[in-house]
């Protein structure tokens, strides 16, 4: 019978074009995004790789081993970090320049040991593991090409030396309800390392960028990394996206963001 | 009944084959993949054998 | 081929008087639960647009009582119904086999409603998912909500099984004992929910234990819950396909052109994506690994296989059918589809409700543009386009044939209801276009309050006003259709002298080198609709004032 058949009303037809919709693999693949698996062949655009598995302690991940941060470690840096940067109106201003020239020449000069001139030989060892398994990490997720802009690059290849390309690290405690700290002062330019965790329920911490917003979740006790650098000056409201509890819709915070005078790292 | 009773059987070996993956590779994670559609597997099974011994 | 069967209207009309009873009460009890869910969703929706200004306790409530009354009550206890009674009338004349265990189905299910909504106006608000993080200290809310759940995933097993019993039992059996198409859709389907009923317990099971004081806090409930999510609303789309199979065969005498072991194979293809394509719904959570992120990404492709599939299956029969009766020009052989009848409209709208709702869910299922989307009120923007343009409309349709060959009553107001499918459209797209638009500039999907002290844009207000008002309209449209629909559940005038219009193309012999250019066209259409909201969405990433790397993105 089906000799006779115009093409369009074939079988074999009607089973190509079920599957029309892959073709927007193509849209994929044009912007860098095509999931090719076993990702080794990521570019490296602006949106983010998803990797942030790598740094959490949970067992779901596969490539994360040794590069976990504790929820107690979280607690700690959060709660110096808070300590070392608050200024009198109660916002937050990470100096990175300052932590970085007091610390030059240090084998383990990096952001991280920014808020933290009061830690034991332990707790140094510690973040030095740390630091090295995160950069392992990154390096496993986004496969070893062009690192120029990675984490993993700058982490675990770099940080050996005194280099301005040192993301300067941040903490954000997502809580009910609300964000500590809820105002946070930024530079443009600064590569950040935003290590965020939320600290009872799930949260969101939501960054309203003007024209979109880019939204992530937070597990309680399961700490989230992102390397960012903005690149306008403006204020970023921070919002939560997941909804938890009465207080959900007033759950808000922000970031001014302000020029830096190179335009650059500090 | 025994086209219908292989395309259920087509079933099984997809869920199962998946519910393999899952269990043989904890490390992603998803220990209810394995339950699911492991169990869906079965059932799956259990149809696909109704479907070959049913006769009218 | 099997030997031709007595209309669906017939063989429902034929049904044993218990049968009927039984799944009057389940279109009974779904109408109700979908009346409710409406009236639920339009508080939520006034109250989104900030003209209702709710507690922000009532307001969870009100978003818990939505979803869990149309999404699990409405939908569940609608394929039940359609399933039970489409396979008695597959069995012609014989009614449902293991009748009493579809009895028990159908009562647990109602349990499972009545404790649902319960548990939802009394409890703390949990949400639809019932995520147990939210009930940490109100043990007894998570305990009979997650009950709930489970009564009515023990009630969709029973009532399967004895779907599944009704159909291999069938009488009048074609060639060789095979099912027919149609048969083995049901049988696909009703295995199916009963996946959904495993994947319940699976989630919920534990909430239960630990309300009890006999398990654990559940911490993987979110984990757990998205394989009911994604059974939850992959289902309804094979449903829908199959009433679209069958309703196209009672509005115009045409069946598949193609055969019925390419339509079995294509039902079943369903059942062989589901897993495959359940992943995306993880992409925020920030414990998934980086393989399974893009792994799940690139196979959540194949998501639409099935249903396109299908689509094509049907639209090209038809197609194939009208030109071979005559018909003439681009779009002649639709012009002749009887357009009087609401069921031709209802499923017709559903289409096209289809192919917006499958435009957007390919650009959330990117797993780079989840942090765009994700939580935003893109999600149910989109989705309502399936849940109410797609699923509901289309099940809605079912009914109108159904319910009055059940009662013998004639379907009221035939040509105000003719209308609804149209106002619920445009509802939707306003609803749709407003809400997807709020998505793209970052509205929280389950905030009320979205004014942050002035520190939220201006834009995010205008939109979720138009959110608002589109949904007025489509829960008036919905509104009017339910009471439509629900009047034919009761005894009323005889339906003996106003048959709703049908044409009968089936007999018509196809012509050879027909053309079958429509279906076709429509998915090229919605393919490069996806591929143009995908680029939007990566140009809008990019120009974004902040580069990120790392960090997830999920929908849920
Ligand atoms: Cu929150």
């Amino acid at each position: 019978m089906s000799e006779n058949r115009h093409f369009t009303t074939r079988r074999g037809f009607i089973t190509g074009m079920g599957f029309g919709a892959v073709g927007l693999y193509g849209v994929w693949a044009a912007y860098g995004a095509a999931p090719l698996p076993f990702g080794n062949h990521h570019e490296t655009l602006h949106q983010g790789h998803g990797d942030a598995a790598g740094t959490l302690g949970h067992a779901g991940a596969d490539h994360d081993a040794g590069s976990a941060m504790t929820p107690e470690a979280f607690r700690r840096e959060h709660a110096a970090f808070v300590d070392r940067f608050k200024r009198p109106d109660g916002s937050v201003e990470p100096v990175a320049g300052q932590a970085v020239s007091h610390d030059t020449g240090h084998h383990d000069m990096n952001a991280h040991d920014m808020g933290h001139h009061d830690v034991d030989a332990h707790d140094m060892g510690y973040h030095d593991m740390d630091a090295h398994g995160a950069g392992h990490h990154d390096m496993n997720a986004h496969g070893a090409e062009d690192g120029h802009d990675m984490s993993g690059h700058a982490m675990s290849h770099t940080a050996h030396g005194a280099d301005a390309d040192q993301p300067v690290d941040l903490y954000l405690l997502a809580f009910m309800w609300g964000y500590n700290p809820d105002i946070l002062r930024l530079r443009t330019g600064v590569r950040y390392r935003l290590r965020m965790m939320a600290d009872d329920i799930t949260h969101g911490a939501s960054f309203q960028l003007g024209a979109a917003s880019r939204i992530i979740r937070l597990r309680p006790d399961s700490v989230s990394d992102q390397i960012i650098t903005f690149t306008k000056p403006g204020t970023v409201l921070i919002y939560c996206t997941v909804y938890c509890g009465a207080g959900h819709d007033q759950m808000q915070g922000k970031i001014i963001v302000t020029a830096s005078e190179q335009g650059g790292q500090p | 009944m025994k086209e219908d009773a292989l395309l259920i059987l087509l079933v099984f070996v997809v869920w199962a084959a998946l519910a393999l993956i899952y269990a043989l590779v904890p490390s992603l994670g998803m220990p209810g993949y394995v339950r699911v559609w492991g169990a869906g597997a079965m059932l799956f099974l259990g149809l696909a054998g109704l479907l070959a011994v049913v006769r009218r | 081929m099997n030997a031709p069967l007595p209309s669906l209207s017939d063989r429902v009309s034929a049904l044993p008087g218990c049968d009927k009873a039984l799944v009057r009460v389940l279109f009974g009890a779904s109408l109700l639960a979908l009346a409710l869910g409406v009236g639920f969703g339009w508080l939520t929706a006034l109250g989104r647009a900030g003209v209702a200004v709710f507690e922000p306790q009532q307001a969870a409530r009100l978003l818990t009582l939505h979803g869990v009354t149309v999404f699990f009550y409405w939908l569940y206890l609608a394929q039940t119904a359609l399933l039970l009674v489409l396979a008695g009338a597959e069995r012609n004349g014989g009614g449902l086999a293991l009748r009493s265990l579809a009895w028990i189905g159908g009562a647990l299910m109602l349990a499972g409603f009545a404790v649902s909504e319960i548990a939802s106006i009394t409890g703390t608000p949990l949400l639809y998912d019932g995520g147990p993080a939210l009930g940490r200290d109100d043990p007894a809310a998570v305990g009979w909500f997650s009950l709930g759940y489970l009564l009515l995933g023990a009630g969709l097993a029973a009532s399967s099984a004895s779907a599944i019993a009704t159909v291999i039992t069938r009488r009048n059996g074609g060639a060789g004992g095979a099912l027919s198409a149609v048969g083995f859709a049901l049988f696909a389907w009703a295995g199916f929910l009963i996946v959904s009923a495993i994947a319940a317990v699976n989630a919920f099971l534990p909430s239960v234990l630990w309300a009890l004081g006999r398990g654990a806090f559940p911490a993987n409930q979110p984990t757990e819950w998205h394989i009911l999510f994604h059974n939850l609303h992959y289902l309804p789309l094979m449903a829908t396909v199959v009433v679209w199979y069958v309703l196209v065969q009672a509005l115009t005498g045409v069946s598949s052109m193609h055969g019925a072991r390419f339509s079995k194979i294509v039902f079943a293809s369903y059942l062989l994506f589901v897993p495959p394509t359940s992943l995306y719904h993880m992409f925020l959570e920030p414990n998934l690994s980086e393989t399974v992120r893009v792994v799940g990404s690139l196979l959540s492709l194949f998501v639409a296989v099935p249903t396109v599939m299908a689509f094509l299956i049907i639209v090209s029969s038809l197609e194939a059918h009208g030109r071979s009766r005559g018909a003439s020009g681009r779009l002649g052989w639709v012009g002749a589809l009887p357009w009087k009848n609401p069921v031709m409209a209802a499923i017709a709208c559903a289409a096209l409700n289809l192919g917006l709702g499958l435009t957007f869910a390919f650009v959330l299922i990117q797993e780079k543009l989840a942090p765009l989307f994700s939580d935003t009120f893109f999600v149910p923007g989109y989705f309502h386009f399936f849940a109410v343009g797609t699923v509901s409309l289309s099940f809605l349709a079912a009914m109108m044939v159904v319910l009055p060959a059940l009662t013998g009553s004639a379907p009221w107001r035939p040509a105000l209801l003719c209308r609804m499918p149209a106002v619920i459209s445009l509802g939707l797209l306003i609803f749709g276009a407003a809400g997807i638009a709020a998505g793209y500039a970052g509205v929280p999907r389950r905030t009320f309050d979205i004014s942050y002290g002035g520190g939220a844009p201006a834009l995010w207000h205008t939109l979720m006003t138009a959110v608002g008002i589109g949904g007025t309209v489509f829960a008036l449209g919905l509104t009017v259709l339910v009471l439509g629909v629900a009047r034919s559940l009761l005894p009323g005038p005889k339906d003996s002298v106003v048959q709703q219009p049908v044409v009968s193309w089936g007999d018509t012999p196809l012509r050879s080198q027909v053309a079958a250019w429509t279906g076709p066209a429509g998915v090229v259409l919605v393919v490069v609709a996806m591929a143009l909201f995908t680029i939007v969405a990566f140009d809008l990433m990019n120009a974004l004032p902040l580069t990120v790397i790392g960090g997830g993105g999920h929908s849920h």
